[in-house]
């Protein structure tokens, strides 16, 4: 391609070096990297926010030192019975799932091509992944009824499931660990995980082998260890405010409540959480100018996701490796203080407190997605079949994307990141102090110092990505 | 202003994206059925399958939207006058994920499994070259909105054309007589240091010189620059135009601190609206560019002399006289470069009738009647203005608008003519064989 040459009389020792260190082999191309809405959000004030909330998380420890166990376990232990539901649906609710899913991958396989229209991929990554994950943390374990494996399994297996079924698992979580590893290396590795047909292929493999891993396995011990979401699924919701009893009653608790009770989890399912929250903190990383400039992509005119697939592939495994060995070394580093020296328990039993942050991080990162393609997907639900239908009277709603754009939506959103990012530290440090307590150190300050380090610094790094120019 | 608000809403539901949902349904529902082979024969009825090569996700998916929008509002105005040679404009959605590969991929899907008559709408032109060579083996006509050199510079091959919207060597050269003449001859560029800024340290230099003003100083920023302050001591002193073209998401800070810079005593300011598309003038911290003047392709702001076609184009668009969704006025639109798709679309129409073409077969006559077409008049079809083709380097040319920024808004004061952008062509695309 031939650049015409700057014209000699160009004067500045600065140019006739830049232009020959750059070379004249390059294509000229047009960058259309939108100024976007982190351009608004690089103009506030995002270091007194990440400062402040810091400081916040530090201080709620340091606030803790005059709180004592017995009062946070107080706190967890309240209950405010609501009702007793002797109704179990989850029959019914799993087939109406199933029944939904494979419309769905229909409509994946056969409807519009665009995935902002098909709402195969629009309900998988938003209303699925964003919005059932919030629910989840919020409010309950929707899935436990919803998913679509429960129905389809007990219509061929009458009887509930032998016993036997849950015989120790001497795998552990390692099934979950995989088939979730695969599921965030197809959505942020992959390049094309909103293609409709790619994606009704891939929703239809996981369903058959999950079910088949159920038939074979049994469901509950599958659906314990080894389907990946019903899994998370279950771990999200020990935040949440709602609790159902063995007997059936439902209950209400403060966040975090029913952690406080939680059962040490084995290191499997220790490396399970720790992938969760590392791979949404790798869906914000890999778009920061830092990770392009690193892996030497030019942000402004970034090439593709089929460019970077080795470097990001690496970089998901290095994050969730950094973050386990930054928490098993705090949990280590807060045994050797305390005296305590068993850190594998202390490590089994303080991962729950990571759940309230992957929350936080799940929460501010998809906000923004949630916002707009949760729009797309109410309006292509009304018509999955690109057939004119209108079946919810959303087929003709107005995709209003403006919702987060400009200044003000940028100043809005960015509060309710930080917040939701800030809230689920402190809410991360309050909860380990709880689940501390059951240590052999009773839960000595000194032992709980490192993780408390851990999760200032976490707080920091969530803010940074949230506020760091993106390009990708 | 209900009544208003009634037409533009059913203008919106009946374009939109439902429309193409509609189409698409139905040529599933062929697919379904049975007779789906022999009723795809009857090539007379069918309708025209257009694919278009969206950037629905990745990091084109802000202008994606708009050149959907834009794409679909054509296609209902194609329809509504009788559609291409009688027939039906169909437009078929493919998403490329702004990436060259998947582009690739998208133009092999649309020649191979839905056998659109042409490929069109391709805006990034890392994906117009990544997908350029794919349109040529297949020997699919390969039409894109991209606004990229590459297609004038012949590199590419005789299926690709852009015939909607200029390319930016042409841009840049007609602004470069209203710029000598009306805001300074002493001009410092400021670029990002890659592709897209090469492209204006290139091209500006040699123009504004043919018009007697000079370039007195080229500042190259890293791309991954975020903070600009310690680059503006190397502006000289004497520059009497800042022609600036930073993109990303530091463009806001970069006026912020340009003005923090300046304060109220600064050059005069020349930039390319690309900085600034899709985000509103009147944003926090872009105050400093009151007074300042702007490229654009077609203006974002309605203007009082606006053609009827203009008027006309932004009404089926869904675009209100700030620029923005009339049903949404924080979404500004993508009007520099949008109107482009629509023009195009229109072009496509012109070479199928202009060549009677029937189906995949005369592909290679629509290449030719395309090549043979030389001028299109402004009127409804050509809203942004008239455009004179060159068929050799499959370019178009046109008039570019430069407005300034006054009271929050863009008024275009000048609008150059189409000889200020014509520049010798460096090939000929005509020669290689079909």
């Amino acid at each position: 391609m031939s650049h015409s040459r700057p014209s000699s009389t160009m004067p500045r020792p600065l140019l006739p070096a830049t232009i020959v260190a750059l070379g004249c082999a390059l294509l000229p191309t047009l960058a259309h990297a939108h100024a976007s809405d982190r351009g608004f959000v690089l103009l506030l004030p995002t270091g007194h926010y990440i400062a402040g909330g810091a400081f916040a998380v530090a201080a709620s420890f340091v606030v803790l030192f005059f709180v004592s166990p017995g009062v946070v376990a107080g706190l967890a232990r309240l209950r405010l019975p609501l009702a007793r539901l002797r109704v179990d649906g989850r029959v019914i609710a799993s087939l109406l799932s199933f029944l939904l899913l494979v419309i769905l991958v229909a409509a994946g396989f056969t409807g519009s091509r665009d995935p902002l229209s098909n709402p195969l991929p629009l309900v998988v990554w938003t209303l699925f992944w964003i919005g059932l994950t919030i629910i989840t943390g919020l409010f309950g374990n929707a899935f436990a009824w919803i998913n679509p494996w429960y129905g389809p399994y007990r219509l061929l297996r009458h009887q509930a499931e032998p016993t036997a079924a849950l015989r120790p698992w001497r795998f552990g979580y390692l099934p979950a660990i995989l088939q979730f590893a695969g599921f965030a290396w197809f959505e942020l590795v992959y390049p094309a995980p909103d293609d409709p047909w790619r994606l009704a292929l891939v929703v239809a493999l996981y369903w058959a082998v999950n079910f088949a891993a159920m038939l074979a396995f049994g469901y509950r011990a599958w659906s314990r260890y080894g389907e990946c979401f019903s899994v998370f699924f279950r771990m999200v919701s020990r935040l949440a405010i709602f609790e159902r009893t063995s007997d059936g009653r439902l209950r209400l608790c403060l966040p975090g409540g029913k952690l406080h009770a939680a059962a040490p989890l084995p290191t499997s399912g220790v490396m399970f959480l720790l992938l969760a929250l590392g791979s949404v903190s790798f869906d914000g990383f890999m778009r920061t100018f830092a990770w392009l400039g690193f892996v030497g992509v030019n942000p402004l005119e970034f090439p593709g996701r089929s460019a970077v697939m080795l470097p990001n592939t690496l970089g998901l495994a290095a994050m969730v490796a950094a973050l386990s060995a930054a928490y098993f070394l705090a949990v280590w580093a807060g045994r050797r203080l305390s005296g305590d020296g068993d850190w594998r328990r202390a490590a089994s039993l303080l991962v729950w407190s990571i759940v309230p942050i992957a929350l936080a991080y799940h929460l501010s990162h998809y906000l923004v997605a949630l916002l707009v393609n949760g729009q797309y997907a109410l309006a292509a639900l009304s018509d999955p079949f690109s057939l004119g239908w209108n079946l919810f009277g959303t087929a003709d709603n107005y995709i209003s994307a403006g919702l987060v754009m400009g200044a003000e939506a940028a100043w809005v959103l960015w509060n309710l990141q930080a917040a939701a990012i800030v809230g689920g530290h402190v809410l991360a440090v309050v909860i380990a102090h709880g689940l501390a307590s059951r240590l052999r150190d009773g839960g000595a300050m000194l032992g709980q110092l490192p993780l408390t380090v851990l999760m200032v610094a976490y707080t920091v790094f969530g803010l940074w990505l949230l506020s760091t120019p993106t390009g990708a | 202003m209900t009544s208003d608000q009634g037409k533009s809403s059913f203008l919106k539901k009946g374009l939109s994206r439902r429309t193409a949902l509609k189409g698409l349904g139905a040529s599933a529902g062929l697919i379904m059925a049975p007779g789906f082979v022999r009723y795809s024969q009857a090539q007379s009825s069918a309708p025209i399958k257009v694919g278009f090569q969206a950037h629905r996700t990745g990091i084109g998916a802000a202008y994606g939207r708009w050149y959907e929008k834009t794409t679909m509002a054509a296609m209902k105005a194609i329809n509504d006058a009788g559609g291409i040679n009688g027939r039906p404009l169909e437009i078929i959605t493919e998403d490329d994920g702004t990436d060259p590969k998947r582009g690739a991929e998208v133009v092999d899907k649309f020649a191979n499994q839905h056998k659109t008559d042409v490929v069109y709408g391709t805006l990034f032109s890392h994906v117009v070259i990544g997908s350029a060579p794919a349109a040529g083996e297949l020997k699919i006509p390969y039409y894109v909105v991209s606004e990229g050199h590459h297609v004038a510079s012949t590199k590419l091959n005789r299926y690709v054309f852009q015939p909607g919207i200029t390319d930016v060597k042409s841009q840049i050269q007609s602004t470069a007589p209203w710029i000598a003449a009306n805001v300074g001859k002493k001009v410092t560029m400021i670029f990002p240091d890659f592709a897209f800024g090469y492209d204006h340290r290139d091209y500006l230099p040699p123009a504004l010189k043919a018009q007697g003003a000079e370039v007195i100083a080229q500042i190259a920023i890293p791309p991954t620059e975020s903070s600009f302050t310690k680059y503006f001591p190397q502006i000289p002193a004497e520059t009497e135009v800042i022609y600036h073209v930073m993109v990303g998401p530091a463009v806001l800070t970069f006026v912020k601190e340009l003005g923090e810079f300046y304060g109220s005593n600064r050059p005069q300011l020349f930039g390319f609206i690309d900085s600034l598309e899709a985000v509103d003038i009147n944003s926090p911290g872009l105050e400093f560019l009151d007074g300042s003047h702007f490229w654009e392709g077609s203006p974002r702001y309605a203007q009082p002399d606006d053609s009827d076609g203009q008027k006309a184009y932004r009404k089926a668009v869904g675009i209100d006289d700030n620029g923005a969704s009339v049903d949404d006025a924080k979404d500004i639109s993508t009007a520099a470069h949008m109107f482009g798709c629509w023009e195009t679309l229109y072009v496509i129409k012109k070479a199928m009738e202009d060549s009677g073409y029937q189906g995949p077969a005369d592909r290679g006559k629509l290449v030719e009647a395309t090549e043979a077409l030389t001028e299109f008049a402004e009127g409804p079809e050509h809203p942004q203005g008239p455009k004179v083709f060159n068929g050799k380097i499959h370019q178009v040319f046109g008039i570019q608008n430069i407005s300034k920024v006054e009271g929050g808004r863009l008024n275009v004061v000048h609008k150059t003519s189409i000889e200020d952008g014509l520049y010798e062509p460096e090939g000929d695309y005509t020669t290689q064989p079909l």
